[in-house]
């Protein structure tokens, strides 16, 4: 029966991502979720575990505020979660996340599958998964859209590439990366919502784990991406859509 | 001697990282490799286009991932120290390049959409971020700079059969797990949209699976290709996911877009960015896709798009 780790971040929701007057990104209304791939990758973890049993435990690093986040995570099938908080855990780059992780996993989660989303919703790196497997020294199967476990200690996927898709096997333990065309990550109910808040949490903090490496990539600059576009409103009439049709023609668009 | 590597599985992709590669040689002075597969006497084509030194890789067996060459690559990488390696944002590249970062302990820099360098020889890299909300200025702090490219986003290297170069084989990967069992070419949609001069985009405000024939209507008016929102090609399945637009999809820049109901989220809006003239149908006032467009019409598109149609007849046969 698999231990199957499932690692997720807890990020703004860009979807509440303002743009200032003067043109800067306004944070001031925004709200946080769990990544959306990691959603997937929660609930992959929790469908094998329907099939096969095993465990479902779920990491993550963090500022205090992703707490909200883990029981999120533990209401969507978990059985516990492993939580690395520290208030300057809100702004790691790839390298140092997969360290964090890499390093409770090793020393504190015994796993067969390590399940990460394609990429974060925020920066869509799409590294954290890749370095942990080279962290532990295991091998990674990125973009999976379909995961099957044998009897034989071996996983089968369908990863997803340009030209089509590969079907690739290898022994467990594996790292995989999903896509969200692997499932439909459940919408927690309230009973999911209530089971979660006595679940067991590992909080560590910074102090307990080694020093955390210097950031590799330093970020100097993000701005809002600049969509200089007036947009002229038509009404739904047939008089509207006649200017809208002129208008379409003094674009030169259609001729 | 130090110098900038590219690496690419295809000969076009690493045509492509020829043209950033051979731009900052020439302002630094420094050596170009193309780390390339073994296919034949290809070898000329990448010196023509800017290399120095080709590494070769030699064929992998039929069962063989590419990512099998990652500890090739890495101890090759230890050996010379390069400056910059840059590698194409395919999904093999993005998994590979990750994990030679790791083994190489530096910092990567993915989807990289532009790269400059500095006068002081700093390299900074632009990508987006929040689902293309932001721009992100990144630079890395360690040896060497890593970064990925999106394809197509730099033009291929033209060829100066003038130049010379030095090529050289790798030794061959070590055995992995990983195993390639089979290898399933997917059926291409017959019309390719990145290429379309207009693109009637299906958004989420389309009811049924049927009523795609209402764009597709419009699309033959305009002589354009219909392509879809993410939550139509991936949760509805209702069209085939090479005709999903927006930043994990495909990237359109056509001469007119014309959103059907489509809501306008961000991470949709990053890839129609490059199209001159974006339309959009909404009944909605307030959907995003408003912000984003040139001209819009708020209203059901069940009852506008037939007139749509009837006002472009008239206006096309005049």
């Amino acid at each position: 029966m698999p231990n199957i780790v499932a690692c997720f971040k807890w990020v703004i929701d860009e979807a509440y991502i303002r743009k200032s007057a003067s043109g800067a990104l306004d944070f001031s209304a925004v709200d946080y979720k769990i990544s959306d791939y990691d959603r997937n990758a929660i609930e992959e973890a929790a469908r094998l575990k329907g099939l096969h049993g095993g465990s479902v435990t779920v990491l993550t690093a963090g500022a205090p505020e992703t707490a909200k986040g883990v029981k999120d995570a533990l209401s969507r099938g978990a059985d516990q979660a492993f939580f690395a908080n520290d208030a300057s855990f809100n702004q790691l780059e790839s390298s140092q996340t997969a360290a964090i992780l890499g390093e409770i996993i090793r020393s504190r989660i015994p796993y067969d599958l390590i399940i990460c989303g394609e990429g974060s919703s925020d920066q869509y790196a799409q590294q954290v998964g890749p370095r942990l497997a080279e962290n532990l020294g295991i091998p990674c199967i990125s973009y999976v859209q379909k995961l099957t476990i044998g009897e034989d200690g071996r996983i089968m996927v369908e990863r997803r590439v340009e030209e089509g898709v590969e079907v690739v096997e290898a022994p467990l333990p594996v790292l995989v990366t999903v896509s969200p065309e692997i499932n439909t990550p459940r919408i927690p109910g309230v009973k999911d919502t209530l089971m979660a808040s006595k679940k067991p949490v590992v909080t560590i903090k910074k102090e307990e784990m080694q020093a955390v490496g210097a950031a590799r990539l330093q970020t100097i600059g993000m701005t809002a991406t600049r969509m200089e576009r007036n947009c002229e409103i038509f009404a739904a009439t047939p008089e509207g859509i006649a200017r809208f049709v002129e208008a379409l023609q003094k674009k030169g668009v259609i001729s | 001697m130090p110098g900038i590597w590219i690496f690419a599985e295809r000969k076009d992709l690493a045509l492509e990282l020829l043209t950033i590669a051979r731009g900052l040689a020439s302002q630094a002075g420094m050596k170009v490799t193309a780390i390339v597969p073994d296919q034949g006497d290809q070898a000329d084509i990448y010196i023509a286009g800017g290399a120095d030194e080709i590494l070769l890789l030699s064929a992998l067996g039929e069962d063989m991932s590419l990512d099998a060459w990652i500890p090739v690559i890495a101890a090759e990488a230890k050996k010379a120290d390069p400056d910059l390696i840059l590698l194409a944002a395919t999904a093999r590249g993005k998994d590979f390049a990750a994990r030679l970062a790791a083994r190489l302990e530096t910092g990567l820099c993915s989807n990289c959409i532009a790269l400059n360098r500095e006068e002081d020889g700093t390299i900074v890299m632009e990508r987006l971020a929040y689902g293309g909300a932001a721009v992100q200025q990144v630079s890395c702090l360690t040896r060497p700079v890593m970064a990925t490219i999106p394809p197509r986003t730099f033009a291929p290297a033209p060829a100066d059969h003038g130049r010379s170069g030095e090529i050289r084989k790798l030794p061959p990967p070590p055995s992995s797990p990983v195993r390639v069992i089979a290898r399933k070419t997917k059926e291409r949609s017959s019309q390719d949209i990145t290429e379309a001069k207009a693109v009637i985009c299906v958004g989420r405000g389309m009811a049924k699976q049927a009523d795609i024939n209402i764009a597709r209507q419009l699309a033959d008016l305009i002589e354009g290709e219909v392509g879809c929102t993410r939550p139509i090609s991936e949760e509805l399945h209702w069209l085939p996911d090479d005709l999903c637009i927006g930043l994990s999809g495909v990237q359109v820049k056509p001469d007119l877009y014309i959103g059907l109901g489509v809501s306008g989220q961000i991470q949709h809006v990053t890839g129609i960015r490059g199209a001159r003239v974006i339309c959009a149908v909404n009944k909605d006032e307030n959907a995003p896709i408003f912000q984003a467009a040139d001209l819009g019409i708020v209203g059901d598109l069940y009852d506008v798009t037939p007139n749509l149609v009837e006002e472009l007849q008239k206006a096309t046969s005049r």
